[in-house]
Parts: C-alpha cells; structure tokens; sequence
C-alpha cells in the first residue's frame, strides 16, 4: 500500500486562491480549457511532497504576486504501510478522519474503526521563507523532513521540456531513488577532484598562470595559484551525472537528449521500477510528445502502476484509454467538481472532447449539434471550437438531462438544448431553474418539430430540397408512402392529403422526425428511420438551421435561441450578438 | 540460574514479561543491557524505558548510555502522558500545557484517568505508539496505578512487547488495607497472564560491589518471610551485619520520639560510629520528631516531593482577597515545616493584628509579628504570603525577638516558599519550581533522616530503621512492604531499633 491523499487545500498559490479537493485514491485526470489552474494543482502536489531539501520562493507563486499573504498547501494523507511517520525524532500524533477532514478522535464515541491521517503543510511566507511542517492535533507542528518526502515518494513530470532531472543524478530524483547509492556523488567528486588539471595545461597557460601568480605576491594575495576543481554552490556534480543509452552500438548517448516523449517515458519507468513505488505520480498534459500509441502504452503502464495518480490532459486519446479514470473539471472559475463517472462515462467514450473544452453544450442528438454549431459559426464567423466551445451530442434526451443534472450537482456549469418528450418534466423544470438561458428546452417536441413550425408553409416545398437533387427524391418518396400518394410529385402528395386535415408542413414535420403513427406493421422501422435522410444527422441540422434562416423562419425562433448563444458566449467571455448576421 | 533465565526470557519472543525484582538484585542492569541489545535490532523503532521518577530516568539514562537516543527513549509514564494529554487537549477537556495544570492541580492521577479512556477509544493513537516503540520496558511497575496500566497495556495490545519489572514487596503507596488488596490481586493477575520470572541474586550487596553479602541473603530471606505471612526471625541466624536495639519511646504523643539516658547511650554510638547512614522512620511526625531527638544535627531528606507547599498553594487559591485567611494559610505552612511556629506560639496573634488592622504600634516579639500582618493587609496574596515568609527566614537568622526558638526543620521547602513570590501566577510559579526541582535532582546527604517513602529507590551504606513499633510496622500488606523496603536499603549494615511494649508484630524478636 503506497499513501493517499484524501483532501488537499490550496490557499492563495499562484493561480489558486482557494481551492479544496478531495482526489480520488488512484487515477486522476484533471480536465479543463486552458489557463483555469490544472498545472497548479500538480504543482502544488509535487511542491508538497517534493525530494529536494528547497525551494525557491518567488512572487509569482503568490496568489495575484501579493506577498504579504502567505500561501499555504496542506494534503490530509493516509500514509502507506512503510512510511516511518512515528519515527520521526519527534512523536507524531496522528488524526482521525472523518470522511471530510482530519480531526482529532472523539474521546465521547467508540471509534473502534478510526481512521488514521496525517496532516502535512507546506507554507511560504511573508519573507519568501519556506517550511515544511506536520501538524499534530494540537496545531503545533514538527519538520516535514526530507527524508519522509523522500520516503512517501513523487515522481513528477511537469511539461516543462528542459526539465528531466529524474534522469539525473540530483538528490531525490528518480534514478538517485532507484540507484539507492548515495555516496556515488561524494566518490564522484573525489575523482574528479583527484585530476590533475593543472598537468593539463598548455605552455601559453602556464607561462599565463605563473605570472597572475607573481602579481598575486606583489600585492600581497594568497600566491602559489594552481587550477584544480572548485565547488560551487547550486550545482552538484550529480547533475552532471546522467542515464545514457545506446544509441548505436559503442554509442552510448544521454537519454535526456532523446525525444521529449521517449524521456518521459523514460522517467516513469525509473519512477516505477523503484524498490519502493511512489505514492504519487503527477504528469502534466500527458499526451505531450507522445504519438497516440504511446500515449495508449504510457497510461496502461501508469494504470498498472500503484499509487495515486494526477494526470491533466487535452487528448481525447488520453481519455478514452483510460476508462477507469475519475474525471475531474477545472471549470473558468477554478472550481475543481468530479465528472460524476456513471453518466460521464458514456459521454466521454462517444464524445471525449466534452470534457476539454472551456464550455461545453450538451445538446441532445446529432441534428441539435449540427443545428447549434451552424448556429454559433454564423455568430461568431468562425468554428465554435475555436473559441474553446464544444456542442457534443448527449446520446438522447434521457441521457442529456441525467448528465446535465450531473454536472449540475459537481458543481459546473454547462450548456444544454433538448427536446421536449414530455417525460421527467419535473427534473427539467429543475435544471432550467438552475442553468436559465444556459438551457434551451423546446416546448413543441423536437426541434425538427420546433424549427419546421416556425417555416412559412409556403417555403415548405423549398425545405424538402430543389427538384433533381437525390435527398429530394427520397424525402418525397418518404412523403409518397406516408401519405398514400400515387406518385412522387409534390403535386400528388398534396392531393392525397387533401381532406385528412393534415397539412403539407405537419406531413413534412413526421417524415422529418421519423413519426411511425399510422404506419403498416412491417413499415414501423422504416418510417422511423425516414428521419435520418431529412436532418437527423450533423450535415441534415447545419442545413435545418441554414434553411430556417434562409426561408424567414428565423425571427420566429430568435427570441428563444439567442439567449442560449448569448449565454454560451458570456461563458468564455465573449460579447453578446444582437442578432445572427445573416437573418436580416 | 535465574539470571540467565531472565536474560533469556527477556530477549523472547513472548509479548508480556514480567520479571518480579526484589530489590537489589540488578533490574536496571538486565533492563539496561536488554536495551543495549534489542535496541539495534528494532530498524527505526525504539526501545522505550518508562519510569516513575526522573532519578530512576538518570539511572538508565547512564546505563543506556553509548544507545543513540534515537534508539532508546527514557521518561517517566507520566511525561508520557502528558505529551499525549497536549497532543489531544482539546478533546481531554485540558489547557494546551496539561503539565502545568497536573502539577498544580495535583492532577497527574486526573490526566492519567482521561488519557487512558482516550487511548481506549482511539486504538490509531496506541497503534503509532507501538509502531514508534515496539519495544516497552516498565520499571518499578508496581507502582503504577490502575490507569497508568491500562495506558501501558493499551500500547501493548497494539504490538508493543512489554518487558515489566516490578516488586510487589515494594508497593507502598496503598496504605488503606482493601486497596492493598486490590493492587495486591492485580499485580497477581498481571503476573499470571504474562511469562514470568524473578530475579534472585543479591547483586547490591556482592562483596565486590561493596557491600554486605550475608546481609543480602538475609534481606531476600526476610522479603520471602514477609511475603508468606510470618514473622522474621532475629533471634537466631542473624549475620553481624544486623544489629537489634532495644529503645523504649518514653513520649506518649503520637508520632512524639524520646529514649531515657540509658537506652539512649546504643543509638548515639550508633549515629555516631558511621559517616554514612540512613535514618528511617516510618512517618514525617517520626522523622521531624528525630530530628528534635539528635539536637537538630542530622538533616532531613525532603524528596522530591513538597506537601506543605502544595498545601500551601491551594490555600493560597481559596484566599480571595482575605487577609486574615492568608495568615491562616502562613501559619499553617510554617507549622508544618518548622518547630516552634504554631497558632499558639505566632499564628493568633498574627491573625488578631491582621483583624485589627494593625492599630496599635508593637515591638518586640509581636512587633515581628506585625511586620508580617502588615505585609499581608497589604498584598492577601501569593506574593505577599511568599515575602513574608522571606522575613521569616531573616528573622530566624537574626534570631529576632520571638523567632530565635524557631527551627526550620524542611529547609527546601521553606526556601522554594519564599521564591515563590517571584511569579505572577502562584500556580505556574509552583509548577515552574517543581519542574526545576526535577531537573536539579537533588540527592540526600550522607548521613540523613528520611522516611521510608522517601528512602525508597535509595541505596545506602548503612540504615538504623527507628522505632519498629506496631504503628509503624503493623502485620498488613502495606506494613510489611514498609518494612521490606525499609530492610532492603543498606549494602553494609542495618540497626533495627526497638521498644519493648507494643513492637511490630512482623519480628520474632529476642
């Protein structure tokens, strides 16, 4: 058993003023548009538990630079079964937790299953001091020690492209765990110092040295100068000190200078083929430098791996080759809420860019994504997605409002546009409560139904499609068998639905949305599946949406779907549109 | 040989040991030299040694000594409890420095009582306890109190092994005849679930050791005997170590000590024939008592202990601004640590001055004694109280009017008083004083009287055991573990000393 973090706080670190989260015990990936603090949180991780014996503090680590706020992450850890937290040169006490946080044993209560915690701290103040402390359960605190970090385990791969100190020799690093040899650097040094630089010297540079030497003298400096090594401070020879490889035989080449993708996967294998396995493994926007199969091949290994795990990720890759993982939503308040996994699961295995975008709409099929997307790109005169807004396709109204209602409860805002099939009325009205213009329910059914009624009926013929096309033909041979005509002309159709009552539009509306009412036995699935060669697909809705505008049914519409657009765009912070520039 | 059976018993994988240890015959050398051996065995676990005082502390703490102290943890159980009594304050219902609040509320047995309870409800904090210490060695065990044991065993139940050394014969801290009993029937009971031993070689008295080896014998003789029940025998067999004497307390006042001329002449030879020895006597009455028999030349040991300032201080918390009660608590104070200063000698005319304000000018012997009323009209506090007992010292050295017949019998008590002035807050000043106190560990004079209790955990050349009378000494548990203790003190040589009427039941004398 490796350790866990139950609940970690951040206060006033960098991007993050204040942030509580209780991370899952193994598998995390942590999701989001950008800039909203993921990399701060893995950076708060690996400061935490971080092996070196410093770390400097500088402004920008501080909440909005102001330093006269100390800022402080504190993890409420269960500890794994090696870590000698109660050997430490000070009795540490542990607390108990609660479920909620570490609190200090109830003296009143049974607690025969009591639940063992620590509390570590690390804080920087007002003088860009740093500590790492324990807490006990009286709030004072003893030193987190080095050695402890060490023995908890990290092993961190930031994005940041120069860094692969793991794959070198500093304290702490990956390879110096798994090595385990630590007077290698002091034999190192020994060595080196032990080499006669000064024999190295050509004659113009001793005949250089021995006169800087005769000036020392004259003024009295120390003299009888050599060169030789010198330390210095900062730098340690470890660091010069590195994993090679062969490159080609007899040319054995350092794997820091190898791919970017190869030396992560590089430093999670060192990571992991430790004696003692880290408890936390923190990688920063994992697919980086990794072509997707061995993207796929890092998170199986990292998956098999022991240990807690906090991943972020903008690879849809990523996320569908890790199914097990506990999602989490960094949303543009910095609001950290958990993808609830039973309804996200399936989101995220038909459309894994949900989950990435800075605002996501969940629309409820393959028409309204289609729909709203044509949409948005005429308000904003470019792809959507551009701006980080996704339209995904919630997998049927069932399944839309049960996500949307998810997320609603995690605590995140998205978008929805739904139809209206008269079921869980109740749970909508909720949602609609709680998202407003975010959420666009229609009142008249589908939106085929919705768009269609809003169409003059003399533009109808111009909806089913300009004669000689083939989706023409097909609409209106769908309209032929539903209306019983004899032949395939708008002319015929007509004069079959004369006196049923039934309009040309209302025909159009079934063909459109795949109504089965009235339809022989052995037709039922064909009639509904008619609906598929109207608009029920991406392309069928882009052309609803184009169509709707084009044949002056826009205006009807407008005053129910600008207030989702606007709302869309409000969200990432984009200026509201009076109206979409091509209705007028 | 069972010194060897114990040293093996001890290094055993079984998880409760309890070695019965008369006396004199090495727990601490084999406690020790098992620390120094499992010690480097435990990995980054520790051995912990928990003791009853801190002089028991320094005597392993030299044993121990070359053990990295990352290895081997001394303290006493109640140092341990009151880390864990801080650690949880705010659930234990305590201040944040419970040691402070133990020292002056007499509240260690309190602590101890919350501490247990929370460690039986919370098995996480016995479970780090036991993994920092997997190893417990209990020292002097028999004077652990019930919860004191419970908190041990607490521990143990999480893994700790526990190596318990303890002497039955030597608990004399339940004097009330039913709670010996009791204490009597745990300790029978702990001995029975646990492997067991005892230890049976007078090591104190080896001739190398300096000392005595056929009083050895007989002392381990005389504990068998009074374990069983009988009486000790000093008509027959006894070595030339041990020496009766017969002295009839002529005094009828309880706790009073006079011997006519004649009986005298054996115990001042005695006094005077050795520069090393212990004067025991059963009670403080007896001991101060003593002190007034040999013309005050011998000191008193005072322990480590202060009753009368610890009375004192809790006087001293009821006193609320009342000066005639801070006289009252003064002349109680002195009365107990000083001859010649009663309520009839100083303490009413000092409350009738403090009750009448100090109207009319004295001198002399109540001009003294309104020198100090003044003081306390002035300030009915600790300080004022401490001050005054600082003129008091002066006056005795002074041999002013009233006080040249005042002889202070407790001298450390009678100091620590007077510094207590020093401190804003009477009960951190108590608490800081008795916290120094045990830093200091102050050590009895070579020729000293003490009490039994006192004298307890001492060793010593010589003792002369002072009236074995039936009141002190009488046939119950805790008169016959007085009495062993009592015994066990000298390497060299032992006086007992007696009246002819009414002796201690426990001899069969001559």
């Amino acid at each position: 058993m490796t350790s866990t973090i139950l609940k970690l706080t951040i206060s006033n670190f960098r991007g993050v003023q204040d942030l509580e989260w209780y991370p899952s015990a193994s598998m995390n990936f942590i999701l989001g548009g950008g800039d909203t603090g993921k990399t701060t949180v893995l950076e708060a991780i690996d400061l935490l538990f971080s092996p070196s014996t410093s770390f400097s503090v500088s402004e920008t680590d501080y909440w909005m630079r102001d330093t006269t706020n100390s800022f402080t992450i504190e993890g409420v850890v269960r500890l794994g079964d090696d870590v000698d937290i109660n050997a430490q040169p000070n009795m540490v006490y542990p607390w108990h937790w609660d479920g909620n946080r570490a609190v200090i044993p109830d003296t009143n209560e049974d607690n025969e299953g009591n639940d063992e915690v620590y509390r570590f701290r690390f804080a920087a103040n007002e003088q860009q001091e740093t500590l790492w402390e324990i807490v006990q359960p009286d709030e004072s605190t003893v030193r987190f020690s080095v050695g402890l970090r060490r023995q908890i385990g990290l092993v961190s791969l930031p994005s940041d492209e120069r860094n692969d100190k793991d794959l070198r020799l500093v304290f702490g690093s990956a390879l110096d765990r798994h090595i385990g040899d630590p007077s290698l650097r002091s034999r190192i040094g020994t060595q080196v110092a032990s080499i006669d630089l000064q024999g190295e010297l050509s004659e113009e540079a001793k005949v250089a040295l021995t006169a800087l030497d005769a000036k020392f003298a004259e003024k009295a400096l120390p003299s009888g100068v050599s060169i030789g090594l010198t330390s210095s401070k900062g730098i340690s020879i470890g660091s010069f000190v590195g994993l090679l490889a062969q490159k080609e035989p007899n040319t054995p080449l350092p794997i820091s200078s190898w791919g970017a993708g190869t030396r992560r996967l590089a430093s999670l294998e060192i990571g992991a083929a430790n004696a003692t396995a880290p408890s936390f493994v923190t990688v920063d926007e994992i697919e980086r430098g990794l072509e997707p199969y061995r993207l796929r091949q890092l998170l199986t290994g990292l998956s098999r791996q022991g240990g807690q795990k906090f991943v972020t990720t903008h690879s849809p890759i990523a996320l569908a080759a890790s199914p097990e993982a506990q999602l989490w939503y960094m949303d543009s308040s910095g609001r950290l809420g958990a993808l609830p996994s039973d309804f996200v699961k399936k989101q995220q295995k038909n459309d894994p860019e949900t989950f990435l975008a800075r605002v996501a709409v969940i629309a409820e099929g393959i028409t309204e994504v289609g729909f709203l997307n044509h949409l948005l790109t005429l308000a904003l005169d470019c792809p959507p997605q551009d701006y980080g807004i996704r339209v995904c396709n919630g997998q049927g109204n069932d399944h839309t409002e049960k996500l949307l209602t998810a997320l609603d409860q995690a605590g995140l805002k998205f978008a929805g546009l739904a139809d209206n099939e008269g079921v869980r009325a109740g749970s909508w009205a909720a949602l609609k409560e709680k998202l407003g213009d975010l959420l666009l329910q229609w009142e008249e059914g589908c939106t085929e139904e919705a768009v269609i009624s809003a169409i003059p009926d003399h533009q109808i013929s111009s909806l089913i499609g300009e004669e000689g096309e083939d989706k023409t033909s097909v609409r209106l041979q769908h309209l032929k068998v539903r209306s019983g005509a004899e032949e395939r002309t708008l002319a015929s159709i007509c004069a079959a639905l004369e006196g049923t009552g039934k309009s040309m539009k209302q025909l159009v509306i079934e063909a459109a949305s795949g109504n089965k009412d009235g339809a022989p036995e052995d037709d039922k699935k064909a009639w509904q599946k008619h609906a598929s060669s109207w608009f029920k697909s991406e392309a069928g809705g882009a052309e609803l949406a184009q169509k709707v505008i084009a044949l002056g049914g826009w205006d009807d519409l407008s005053e129910r779907l600008l207030p989702l657009i606007n709302s869309i765009l409000n969200s990432v912070e984009l200026k509201p549109i009076e109206n979409i520039p091509d209705a007028r | 040989m069972p010194d060897k059976s114990v040293f093996d018993l001890l290094r055993s994988d079984e998880p409760l040991v309890v070695i019965e240890a008369p006396a004199g015959c090495g727990k601490t050398y084999q406690g020790a030299e098992f620390a120094h051996d499992i010690a480097p065995t435990l990995g980054k676990g520790r051995v912990l040694i928990l003791t009853h005082t801190n002089a028991a502390c320094d005597v392993f703490a030299q044993r121990t000594r070359g053990i990295s102290s990352n290895a081997v943890e001394i303290r006493t159980i109640d140092a341990l409890i009151c880390q864990i009594a801080s650690t949880y304050h705010k659930v234990l219902d305590l201040p944040p420095d419970p040691t402070v609040w133990a020292y002056t509320q007499n509240g260690f047995a309190e602590l101890a009582t919350r501490v247990s309870a929370f460690l039986q409800k919370n098995p996480i904090v016995p479970t780090a306890l036991a993994r920092r210490y997997p190893i417990i060695v209990c020292d002097e065990h028999q004077d652990a109190s019930p919860e004191h044991h419970q908190i041990v065993m607490a521990i143990h139940e999480q893994g700790a092994k526990l190596r318990v050394f303890g002497d039955r014969m030597q608990s004399i801290y339940e004097s009330n005849a039913k709670a010996a009993v009791n204490h009597r029937e745990r300790w029978e009971a702990l001995v029975a679930s646990a492997a067991h031993d005892e230890l049976d070689f007078p090591h104190r008295w080896a001739n190398d050791a300096g000392g005595c080896s056929e009083l050895g014998d007989w002392v381990l003789k005389a504990r068998q005997t009074l374990l069983a029940k009988e009486k000790i025998d000093l008509t027959t067999g006894l070595p030339a170590a041990v020496k009766v004497i017969i002295a009839a307390n002529t005094t009828q006042a309880r706790g009073g000590y006079h011997v006519n001329w004649l009986q005298r002449k054996p115990l001042d030879d005695h006094l005077n024939g050795h520069d090393e020895l212990f004067v025991l006597a059963s009670s403080n009455d007896l001991v101060r008592s003593m002190r007034s028999f040999w013309n005050r030349r011998i000191p008193i040991w005072e322990g480590h202990t202060r009753g009368a300032l610890h009375e004192l201080l809790s006087d001293i918390q009821s006193i609320d601004g009342d000066a005639v009660r801070a006289g009252e608590a003064l002349t109680k104070f002195m009365s107990t640590i000083a001859k010649g200063f009663s309520a009839s000698t100083h303490g009413d005319t000092l409350k009738a001055e403090i009750k009448c304000g100090c109207a009319k000018p004295r001198r002399g012997s109540p001009g003294n004694i309104q020198s100090l009323a003044k003081m306390l009209l002035a300030d009915p506090t600790h300080v004022g109280i401490s001050n005054a007992i600082s003129v008091i010292a002066q006056f005795i050295e002074d041999s002013a009017a009233g006080f040249a017949d005042v002889k202070v019998d407790y001298k450390r008590e009678f100091w620590e008083a007077q510094k207590l002035a020093q401190y804003e807050d009477a009960s951190r000043g108590y608490a800081e004083i008795t916290m120094r106190r045990s830093v200091l560990r102050p050590k009895p004079f070579l020729k000293t009287l003490s009490t039994v209790h006192k004298a307890k955990g001492l060793e010593c050349s010589n003792t002369m055991i002072m009236e074995c009378d039936r009141n002190s000494f009488g046939d119950t548990i805790y008169g016959r573990c007085k009495l062993y203790v009592a015994l066990s003190r000298a390497k060299s040589s032992l006086a007992i000393i007696f009246p002819e009427t009414n002796p201690s039941p426990l001899f069969k004398l001559p």
